[in-house]
Protein backbone atom coordinates (compact mmCIF):
# COMPACT_ATOMS: atom_id res chain seq x y z
CA UNK A 1 0.00 0.00 0.00
CA UNK A 2 1.41 3.17 -0.81
CA UNK A 3 0.63 5.60 1.92
CA UNK A 4 0.00 8.70 1.64
CA UNK A 5 -1.59 11.94 3.08
CA UNK A 6 -5.07 11.81 1.51
CA UNK A 7 -4.64 7.88 2.24
CA UNK A 8 -4.45 8.71 5.70
CA UNK A 9 -7.49 11.16 5.50
CA UNK A 10 -9.50 8.05 4.07
CA UNK A 11 -7.85 5.40 6.60
CA UNK A 12 -8.87 8.03 9.26
CA UNK A 13 -12.36 8.83 8.09
CA UNK A 14 -13.27 4.66 7.08
CA UNK A 15 -11.85 3.90 10.96
CA UNK A 16 -14.30 6.93 12.29
CA UNK A 17 -17.49 6.04 10.36
CA UNK A 18 -16.95 2.00 11.37
CA UNK A 19 -16.59 3.13 14.98
CA UNK A 20 -19.63 5.58 14.75
CA UNK A 21 -21.81 2.68 12.72
CA UNK A 22 -20.76 0.13 15.07
CA UNK A 23 -21.79 1.80 18.44
CA UNK A 24 -24.89 3.70 16.83
CA UNK A 25 -26.25 0.89 14.97
CA UNK A 26 -24.57 -2.66 14.72
CA UNK A 27 -24.26 -2.73 18.81
CA UNK A 28 -27.78 -1.62 19.05
CA UNK A 29 -29.04 -4.47 17.27
CA UNK A 30 -29.64 -8.18 18.33
CA UNK A 31 -29.61 -10.75 15.65
CA UNK A 32 -30.69 -14.61 17.54
CA UNK A 33 -29.25 -13.45 20.86
CA UNK A 34 -26.48 -11.67 19.77
CA UNK A 35 -24.71 -8.14 18.55
CA UNK A 36 -22.16 -8.28 15.17
CA UNK A 37 -19.62 -6.51 15.72
CA UNK A 38 -17.81 -5.00 12.50
CA UNK A 39 -14.83 -3.12 13.81
CA UNK A 40 -12.37 -6.49 13.68
CA UNK A 41 -13.78 -7.16 10.30
CA UNK A 42 -12.76 -3.60 9.07
CA UNK A 43 -9.17 -4.37 11.04
CA UNK A 44 -8.82 -7.51 9.58
CA UNK A 45 -9.59 -5.87 5.83
CA UNK A 46 -7.26 -3.08 6.01
CA UNK A 47 -4.65 -5.69 7.64
CA UNK A 48 -5.31 -7.84 4.29
CA UNK A 49 -5.14 -4.85 2.10
CA UNK A 50 -1.99 -3.12 3.38
CA UNK A 51 0.33 -5.47 5.41
CA UNK A 52 0.97 -6.22 8.71
CA UNK A 53 2.08 -2.32 9.93
CA UNK A 54 -1.21 -0.63 8.51
CA UNK A 55 -3.53 -3.48 10.20
CA UNK A 56 -1.33 -3.17 13.29
CA UNK A 57 -1.86 0.57 13.81
CA UNK A 58 -5.50 0.64 12.33
CA UNK A 59 -6.72 -1.78 14.82
CA UNK A 60 -5.00 0.50 17.56
CA UNK A 61 -6.66 3.63 16.34
CA UNK A 62 -9.88 1.98 16.08
CA UNK A 63 -9.38 0.10 19.59
CA UNK A 64 -8.63 3.78 21.04
CA UNK A 65 -11.14 5.50 19.47
CA UNK A 66 -13.21 2.95 20.83
CA UNK A 67 -12.32 3.05 24.02
CA UNK A 68 -12.40 6.84 23.87
CA UNK A 69 -15.80 7.16 22.95
CA UNK A 70 -17.16 4.64 25.34
CA UNK A 71 -15.61 6.12 28.39
CA UNK A 72 -13.72 2.34 29.02
CA UNK A 73 -10.44 1.50 30.33
CA UNK A 74 -8.47 2.81 27.17
CA UNK A 75 -5.56 0.02 25.66
CA UNK A 76 -8.11 -2.99 26.14
CA UNK A 77 -9.66 -2.78 22.90
CA UNK A 78 -6.40 -1.23 20.85
CA UNK A 79 -4.65 -3.97 22.72
CA UNK A 80 -7.26 -6.90 21.42
CA UNK A 81 -7.73 -4.88 18.17
CA UNK A 82 -4.10 -4.61 17.02
CA UNK A 83 -3.31 -8.08 17.68
CA UNK A 84 -6.35 -9.02 14.85
CA UNK A 85 -4.91 -6.52 12.05
CA UNK A 86 -1.92 -7.49 12.67
CA UNK A 87 -2.36 -11.10 12.30
CA UNK A 88 -4.41 -10.26 9.17
CA UNK A 89 -1.78 -8.67 7.71
CA UNK A 90 0.85 -10.99 8.41
CA UNK A 91 -1.51 -13.96 6.29
CA UNK A 92 -1.08 -10.93 3.37
CA UNK A 93 2.51 -10.89 3.62
CA UNK A 94 2.72 -14.50 4.16
CA UNK A 95 0.08 -16.08 1.49
CA UNK A 96 -1.42 -15.20 -1.92
CA UNK A 97 -5.09 -13.81 -0.99
CA UNK A 98 -6.09 -16.02 -4.02
CA UNK A 99 -9.75 -16.93 -2.76
CA UNK A 100 -12.66 -14.65 -2.25
CA UNK A 101 -13.59 -16.60 0.40
CA UNK A 102 -9.78 -15.95 2.35
CA UNK A 103 -11.09 -12.25 3.51
CA UNK A 104 -14.71 -13.57 5.33
CA UNK A 105 -12.40 -17.00 6.77
CA UNK A 106 -9.76 -14.50 8.06
CA UNK A 107 -12.63 -12.05 9.40
CA UNK A 108 -14.74 -14.69 11.21
CA UNK A 109 -11.45 -15.95 12.78
CA UNK A 110 -9.94 -13.01 14.18
CA UNK A 111 -13.44 -11.92 14.74
CA UNK A 112 -13.79 -15.16 17.35
CA UNK A 113 -10.02 -14.59 18.54
CA UNK A 114 -10.78 -10.90 19.41
CA UNK A 115 -13.95 -11.61 20.91
CA UNK A 116 -11.79 -14.19 23.46
CA UNK A 117 -9.37 -11.58 23.60
CA UNK A 118 -11.38 -9.30 24.81
CA UNK A 119 -13.26 -11.37 27.09
CA UNK A 120 -10.31 -12.25 28.54
CA UNK A 121 -8.45 -9.42 29.48
CA UNK A 122 -11.49 -8.45 31.02
CA UNK A 123 -11.38 -11.52 33.16
CA UNK A 124 -7.83 -10.87 33.78
CA UNK A 125 -9.12 -7.58 34.72
CA UNK A 126 -10.97 -9.08 37.23
CA UNK A 127 -14.61 -10.09 37.12
CA UNK A 128 -16.65 -10.91 40.53
CA UNK A 129 -19.48 -12.25 39.07
CA UNK A 130 -20.23 -15.59 37.49
CA UNK A 131 -19.97 -16.03 33.83
CA UNK A 132 -22.41 -17.36 31.93
CA UNK A 133 -21.80 -20.00 29.26
CA UNK A 134 -24.02 -17.74 26.68
CA UNK A 135 -20.61 -15.67 26.36
CA UNK A 136 -19.66 -18.81 24.39
CA UNK A 137 -22.19 -18.94 22.42
CA UNK A 138 -22.32 -15.14 21.86
CA UNK A 139 -18.27 -15.62 20.79
CA UNK A 140 -19.35 -17.68 17.93
CA UNK A 141 -22.17 -15.74 16.75
CA UNK A 142 -19.83 -12.89 16.91
CA UNK A 143 -17.64 -15.11 14.65
CA UNK A 144 -20.92 -15.62 12.28
CA UNK A 145 -21.84 -11.94 11.71
CA UNK A 146 -18.23 -11.20 10.87
CA UNK A 147 -17.74 -13.73 8.52
CA UNK A 148 -20.75 -12.54 6.53
CA UNK A 149 -20.14 -9.42 7.45
CA UNK A 150 -17.31 -9.41 5.66
CA UNK A 151 -18.67 -10.21 2.24
CA UNK A 152 -20.03 -6.17 1.79
CA UNK A 153 -17.09 -4.77 3.76
CA UNK A 154 -14.08 -6.02 2.57
CA UNK A 155 -14.93 -4.56 -1.25
CA UNK A 156 -15.95 -1.73 0.44
CA UNK A 157 -12.85 -0.97 2.10
CA UNK A 158 -10.60 -2.23 -0.94
CA UNK A 159 -12.96 0.26 -2.95
CA UNK A 160 -11.90 3.54 -0.65
CA UNK A 161 -8.13 2.42 -0.89
CA UNK A 162 -7.82 1.47 -4.27
CA UNK A 163 -5.43 4.41 -4.77
CA UNK A 164 -3.17 3.47 -2.79
CA UNK A 165 -3.54 -0.51 -3.67
CA UNK A 166 -0.78 -2.01 -4.95
CA UNK A 167 -1.21 -5.15 -7.48
CA UNK A 168 0.52 -7.80 -6.26
CA UNK A 169 2.40 -10.16 -7.87
CA UNK A 170 3.15 -13.62 -6.55
CA UNK A 171 7.10 -13.36 -4.63
CA UNK A 172 9.38 -16.42 -5.35
CA UNK A 173 9.25 -18.47 -1.88
CA UNK A 174 6.12 -17.23 -1.02
CA UNK A 175 3.17 -19.71 -0.43
CA UNK A 176 0.26 -19.46 -2.94
CA UNK A 177 -2.06 -21.26 -0.62
CA UNK A 178 -2.01 -21.53 3.26
CA UNK A 179 -0.25 -24.96 4.20
CA UNK A 180 0.78 -25.87 0.62
CA UNK A 181 3.42 -27.58 1.80
CA UNK A 182 1.41 -29.78 4.27
CA UNK B 1 15.92 -5.05 2.32
CA UNK B 2 13.51 -7.43 3.38
CA UNK B 3 15.29 -7.60 6.52
CA UNK B 4 14.94 -4.01 7.08
CA UNK B 5 11.12 -4.29 6.34
CA UNK B 6 10.57 -7.72 8.83
CA UNK B 7 12.52 -5.63 11.98
CA UNK B 8 10.06 -2.04 11.11
CA UNK B 9 7.40 -4.36 11.31
CA UNK B 10 8.36 -6.04 14.59
CA UNK B 11 9.45 -2.45 16.04
CA UNK B 12 5.66 -1.04 15.20
CA UNK B 13 3.93 -4.29 16.60
CA UNK B 14 6.26 -4.18 20.19
CA UNK B 15 5.94 0.15 20.07
CA UNK B 16 2.12 -0.32 19.65
CA UNK B 17 1.86 -3.01 22.47
CA UNK B 18 3.65 -1.78 24.47
CA UNK B 19 1.78 1.75 24.55
CA UNK B 20 -1.87 -0.44 25.04
CA UNK B 21 -0.35 -1.67 28.09
CA UNK B 22 1.11 1.36 29.53
CA UNK B 23 -2.52 3.14 28.62
CA UNK B 24 -4.23 0.08 30.33
CA UNK B 25 -2.04 0.49 33.20
CA UNK B 26 -1.84 4.32 33.40
CA UNK B 27 -5.52 4.61 32.89
CA UNK B 28 -6.90 2.44 35.80
CA UNK B 29 -4.24 3.58 38.43
CA UNK B 30 -4.65 7.39 38.08
CA UNK B 31 -7.99 9.03 39.09
CA UNK B 32 -11.13 10.29 37.36
CA UNK B 33 -8.87 13.83 37.19
CA UNK B 34 -6.02 12.62 35.57
CA UNK B 35 -4.70 13.50 32.30
CA UNK B 36 -5.82 10.18 30.26
CA UNK B 37 -9.34 10.37 31.61
CA UNK B 38 -9.06 14.36 30.46
CA UNK B 39 -8.25 13.49 26.68
CA UNK B 40 -10.48 10.60 26.86
CA UNK B 41 -13.20 13.11 28.19
CA UNK B 42 -12.47 15.32 25.17
CA UNK B 43 -12.58 12.63 22.48
CA UNK B 44 -15.85 11.39 23.69
CA UNK B 45 -17.28 15.06 24.06
CA UNK B 46 -16.00 15.67 19.98
CA UNK B 47 -17.48 12.20 19.29
CA UNK B 48 -21.02 12.70 20.90
CA UNK B 49 -22.83 14.76 18.26
CA UNK B 50 -21.28 12.56 15.29
CA UNK B 51 -22.68 9.21 17.57
CA UNK B 52 -26.08 10.89 18.18
CA UNK B 53 -26.28 12.33 14.22
CA UNK B 54 -25.66 8.81 13.63
CA UNK B 55 -28.11 7.24 15.93
CA UNK B 56 -31.01 9.09 14.41
CA UNK B 57 -30.05 8.24 10.82
CA UNK B 58 -29.75 5.22 11.62
CA UNK B 59 -32.69 4.36 13.96
CA UNK B 60 -34.75 2.85 11.08
CA UNK B 61 -32.33 0.91 9.79
CA UNK B 62 -32.32 -0.20 13.55
CA UNK B 63 -36.05 -1.15 14.13
CA UNK B 64 -36.10 -3.12 10.77
CA UNK B 65 -33.66 -5.02 12.14
CA UNK B 66 -35.68 -5.01 14.96
CA UNK B 67 -38.73 -6.21 13.88
CA UNK B 68 -37.27 -8.89 12.09
CA UNK B 69 -35.72 -10.52 15.26
CA UNK B 70 -39.05 -9.58 17.31
CA UNK B 71 -40.94 -11.26 14.71
CA UNK B 72 -38.52 -14.44 14.82
CA UNK B 73 -39.17 -14.31 18.78
CA UNK B 74 -42.89 -13.51 18.71
CA UNK B 75 -43.69 -17.31 18.36
CA UNK B 76 -42.07 -18.56 20.80
CA UNK B 77 -42.74 -15.67 23.12
CA UNK B 78 -46.90 -15.86 22.51
CA UNK B 79 -47.33 -19.28 24.76
CA UNK B 80 -45.35 -17.90 27.24
CA UNK B 81 -47.34 -14.13 26.97
CA UNK B 82 -50.30 -16.16 27.70
CA UNK B 83 -49.48 -17.89 31.32
CA UNK B 84 -48.13 -14.20 31.91
CA UNK B 85 -51.51 -12.29 31.07
CA UNK B 86 -53.50 -14.58 33.27
CA UNK B 87 -50.67 -14.17 36.10
CA UNK B 88 -50.84 -10.66 35.82
CA UNK B 89 -54.74 -10.14 35.51
CA UNK B 90 -54.38 -11.64 39.09
CA UNK B 91 -51.88 -9.16 40.14
CA UNK B 92 -53.60 -6.45 38.67
CA UNK B 93 -56.44 -6.90 41.22
CA UNK B 94 -53.81 -6.97 44.22
CA UNK B 95 -52.17 -3.97 42.70
CA UNK B 96 -55.46 -2.18 42.89
CA UNK B 97 -55.56 -2.80 46.62
CA UNK B 98 -52.12 -1.81 47.00
CA UNK B 99 -52.44 1.60 45.37
CA UNK B 100 -54.91 2.69 46.73
CA UNK B 101 -53.43 1.71 50.36
CA UNK B 102 -50.28 3.56 49.21
CA UNK B 103 -51.97 6.76 47.74
CA UNK B 104 -53.42 6.77 51.36
CA UNK B 105 -49.87 6.55 53.35
CA UNK B 106 -48.24 8.66 50.88
CA UNK B 107 -50.95 11.91 51.99
CA UNK B 108 -50.13 10.46 55.33
CA UNK B 109 -46.27 10.88 55.10
CA UNK B 110 -46.82 13.80 52.23
CA UNK B 111 -44.20 12.25 50.29
CA UNK B 112 -44.28 13.80 46.61
CA UNK B 113 -46.85 12.57 43.61
CA UNK B 114 -46.54 11.82 40.02
CA UNK B 115 -45.09 8.35 40.80
CA UNK B 116 -41.75 9.87 41.17
CA UNK B 117 -39.62 8.59 43.32
CA UNK B 118 -39.23 11.35 46.57
CA UNK B 119 -36.11 13.54 46.43
CA UNK B 120 -34.81 13.07 42.21
CA UNK B 121 -35.31 14.84 39.32
CA UNK B 122 -36.06 12.70 36.39
CA UNK B 123 -33.83 13.44 33.01
CA UNK B 124 -34.36 11.50 29.95
CA UNK B 125 -31.47 10.91 28.23
CA UNK B 126 -31.55 9.02 24.42
CA UNK B 127 -29.06 6.26 24.50
CA UNK B 128 -26.64 6.89 21.52
CA UNK B 129 -23.94 4.17 21.78
CA UNK B 130 -23.31 0.73 23.41
CA UNK B 131 -20.28 -1.05 24.14
CA UNK B 132 -19.65 -3.98 21.53
CA UNK B 133 -18.42 -6.43 23.70
CA UNK B 134 -20.83 -9.74 25.12
CA UNK B 135 -20.53 -8.48 28.25
CA UNK B 136 -23.23 -6.33 28.16
CA UNK B 137 -21.18 -3.64 29.79
CA UNK B 138 -22.12 -0.02 29.02
CA UNK B 139 -24.00 2.41 27.11
CA UNK B 140 -23.49 5.85 26.15
CA UNK B 141 -26.09 8.91 27.15
CA UNK B 142 -26.38 11.96 24.83
CA UNK B 143 -27.01 13.65 28.46
CA UNK B 144 -23.74 14.94 30.63
CA UNK B 145 -22.73 16.98 33.49
CA UNK B 146 -24.63 19.97 31.82
CA UNK B 147 -27.69 18.44 32.16
CA UNK B 148 -27.23 17.77 35.93
CA UNK B 149 -25.71 14.52 35.71
CA UNK B 150 -23.67 13.41 38.42
CA UNK B 151 -21.71 10.02 38.54
CA UNK B 152 -23.57 7.11 40.78
CA UNK B 153 -27.54 8.41 39.45
CA UNK B 154 -29.29 5.08 39.60
CA UNK B 155 -30.41 5.05 35.27
CA UNK B 156 -34.10 3.37 34.46
CA UNK B 157 -36.54 2.84 32.32
CA UNK B 158 -40.70 2.22 32.60
CA UNK B 159 -39.96 -1.49 32.88
CA UNK B 160 -37.11 -1.30 35.92
CA UNK B 161 -33.74 -0.46 37.12
CA UNK B 162 -31.31 -0.32 34.37
CA UNK B 163 -27.64 0.78 36.18
CA UNK B 164 -26.25 3.82 37.43
CA UNK B 165 -23.77 6.52 35.90
CA UNK B 166 -20.11 6.03 36.10
CA UNK B 167 -18.27 9.06 34.22
CA UNK B 168 -19.80 11.87 32.68
CA UNK B 169 -18.60 14.68 30.35
CA UNK B 170 -20.45 17.86 29.56
CA UNK B 171 -22.48 15.97 27.07
CA UNK B 172 -22.31 12.83 27.24
CA UNK B 173 -22.65 10.25 30.00
CA UNK B 174 -21.63 6.58 30.62
CA UNK B 175 -23.95 4.19 32.28
CA UNK B 176 -22.68 1.05 33.63
CA UNK B 177 -25.51 -1.55 33.33
CA UNK B 178 -26.82 -3.72 36.12
CA UNK B 179 -25.37 -6.68 33.62
CA UNK B 180 -22.06 -5.85 33.87
CA UNK B 181 -19.28 -7.55 35.78
CA UNK B 182 -18.33 -4.78 38.24
CA UNK B 183 -22.53 -4.40 39.21
CA UNK B 184 -23.82 -5.41 42.42
CA UNK B 185 -26.73 -3.30 43.78
CA UNK B 186 -28.34 -3.77 47.06
CA UNK B 187 -32.15 -5.20 46.43
CA UNK B 188 -34.78 -6.61 48.25
CA UNK B 189 -37.31 -9.38 47.44
CA UNK B 190 -41.08 -7.75 47.86
CA UNK B 191 -43.86 -8.80 50.02
CA UNK B 192 -42.51 -9.92 52.78
CA UNK B 193 -38.70 -11.72 51.09
CA UNK B 194 -34.89 -11.63 52.29
CA UNK B 195 -32.35 -8.30 51.29
CA UNK B 196 -29.75 -9.33 49.09
CA UNK B 197 -27.01 -8.18 46.51
CA UNK B 198 -28.14 -8.05 42.83
CA UNK B 199 -25.50 -9.01 40.64
CA UNK B 200 -24.97 -10.19 36.74
CA UNK B 201 -24.55 -14.01 35.67
CA UNK B 202 -21.98 -11.95 33.10
CA UNK B 203 -22.77 -12.70 29.31
CA UNK B 204 -26.79 -13.47 30.11
CA UNK B 205 -28.62 -10.37 29.89
CA UNK B 206 -32.19 -12.29 30.72
CA UNK B 207 -30.45 -13.63 34.16
CA UNK B 208 -29.58 -11.86 37.31
CA UNK B 209 -28.68 -13.50 40.82
CA UNK B 210 -29.89 -12.29 44.21
CA UNK B 211 -26.75 -13.36 46.22
CA UNK B 212 -26.21 -13.23 49.71
CA UNK B 213 -29.19 -13.93 50.63
CA UNK B 214 -30.18 -16.42 54.20
CA UNK B 215 -30.58 -19.98 53.27
CA UNK B 216 -33.16 -20.17 55.44
CA UNK B 217 -35.21 -16.73 54.04
CA UNK B 218 -38.32 -18.49 52.23
CA UNK B 219 -37.92 -16.65 48.27
CA UNK B 220 -41.17 -17.72 45.95
CA UNK B 221 -40.89 -17.75 42.12
CA UNK B 222 -42.47 -14.95 40.65
CA UNK B 223 -41.67 -12.39 43.92
CA UNK B 224 -40.78 -8.98 42.18
CA UNK B 225 -37.36 -7.80 43.41
CA UNK B 226 -37.24 -4.24 43.95
CA UNK B 227 -33.78 -1.86 45.33
CA UNK B 228 -33.18 -1.88 48.85
CA UNK B 229 -31.95 1.52 49.20
CA UNK B 230 -30.72 1.11 52.48
CA UNK B 231 -29.35 4.25 54.56
CA UNK B 232 -26.23 3.99 56.85
CA UNK B 233 -25.17 7.38 58.54
CA UNK B 234 -23.63 9.69 56.20
CA UNK B 235 -23.66 6.83 54.15
CA UNK B 236 -26.68 5.85 51.50
CA UNK B 237 -27.11 3.59 48.74
CA UNK B 238 -26.88 5.43 45.42
CA UNK B 239 -30.49 3.33 44.40
CA UNK B 240 -33.33 4.30 46.42
CA UNK B 241 -35.71 2.17 47.71
CA UNK B 242 -38.27 1.10 45.52
CA UNK B 243 -37.18 0.98 42.26
CA UNK B 244 -38.02 -2.19 40.06
CA UNK B 245 -35.08 -4.55 39.35
CA UNK B 246 -36.81 -7.78 37.98
CA UNK B 247 -38.61 -11.28 38.67
CA UNK B 248 -37.53 -13.96 40.93
CA UNK B 249 -37.32 -16.99 38.14
CA UNK B 250 -35.93 -19.82 40.38
CA UNK B 251 -34.48 -20.13 43.50
CA UNK B 252 -31.89 -22.94 43.91
CA UNK B 253 -30.42 -23.52 47.78
CA UNK B 254 -27.32 -25.62 48.11
CA UNK B 255 -27.04 -28.17 51.07
CA UNK B 256 -23.40 -26.79 51.73
CA UNK B 257 -23.96 -23.46 50.65
CA UNK B 258 -24.72 -20.66 53.92
CA UNK B 259 -26.04 -18.70 50.66
CA UNK B 260 -29.04 -18.99 48.83
CA UNK B 261 -28.82 -18.14 45.34
CA UNK B 262 -31.89 -16.61 43.21
CA UNK B 263 -32.13 -16.01 39.88
CA UNK B 264 -33.88 -12.93 38.79
CA UNK B 265 -35.24 -11.92 35.21
CA UNK B 266 -34.59 -8.32 34.93
CA UNK B 267 -37.93 -6.35 33.53
CA UNK B 268 -35.69 -3.93 31.67
CA UNK B 269 -34.14 -5.14 28.77
CA UNK B 270 -30.39 -3.75 28.49
CA UNK B 271 -30.27 -4.95 25.05
CA UNK B 272 -32.90 -2.35 23.27
CA UNK B 273 -32.43 0.90 25.13
CA UNK B 274 -33.33 3.87 23.31
CA UNK B 275 -34.41 6.51 26.29
CA UNK B 276 -33.90 6.34 29.43
CA UNK B 277 -34.61 8.30 32.77
CA UNK B 278 -32.17 9.26 34.77
CA UNK B 279 -32.53 10.05 38.62
CA UNK B 280 -30.79 12.92 39.31
CA UNK B 281 -30.01 14.08 43.15
CA UNK B 282 -28.50 17.51 42.38
CA UNK B 283 -29.22 19.82 45.21
CA UNK B 284 -31.39 16.87 46.41
CA UNK B 285 -28.78 14.77 49.10
CA UNK B 286 -25.50 15.41 50.14
CA UNK B 287 -24.92 12.22 51.54
CA UNK B 288 -22.08 9.76 50.21
CA UNK B 289 -23.19 7.13 48.43
CA UNK B 290 -22.16 3.48 47.71
CA UNK B 291 -23.22 0.34 46.08
CA UNK B 292 -22.95 -1.36 42.96
CA UNK B 293 -19.42 -1.23 41.29
CA UNK B 294 -15.57 -1.97 42.44
CA UNK B 295 -16.89 0.60 45.82
CA UNK B 296 -18.69 -2.87 46.71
Amino acid sequence: MIITPKIVLRLALLMLVAVVVQLAFFSRISLLGASPNVLPVVVVCLGLLGGAVVGAVCGFAVGFLLDSALLQTLGVSSLVLLTAGYLAGRYRESFDVTSPLIAPALAGSLTLLASAGFAAVQLMLGVESPVSLLVLRELVMQAIFGLLLAFPVYPLVRRVLSPALVEDTPRRGRLPIPFRTA
Amino acid sequence: MYRKQVRRRRAVLVLLVIVSLVLLSSHFSEGSSGPLHAIQRGLATILAPIEEGADRALKPARDLVGWFDDTFDARGENESLKTEVQDLRERIVAAEAATKENEQLRGLLKLGEGGGIAGFESVTARVIGRSPTVWYSTVTLDRGSSSQLAVDDPVVTGDGLVGRVTETTAGTAQVTLITDHRSAVSATAVPDGPSGVVKPEVGDPQDLLLDFIENESQVREGQTVVTAGWTSGRLSSAFPYGIPVGRVTEATIGEQETYARVHVEPFADVRDLDFVQVLTTAGAADGASADIGAEG
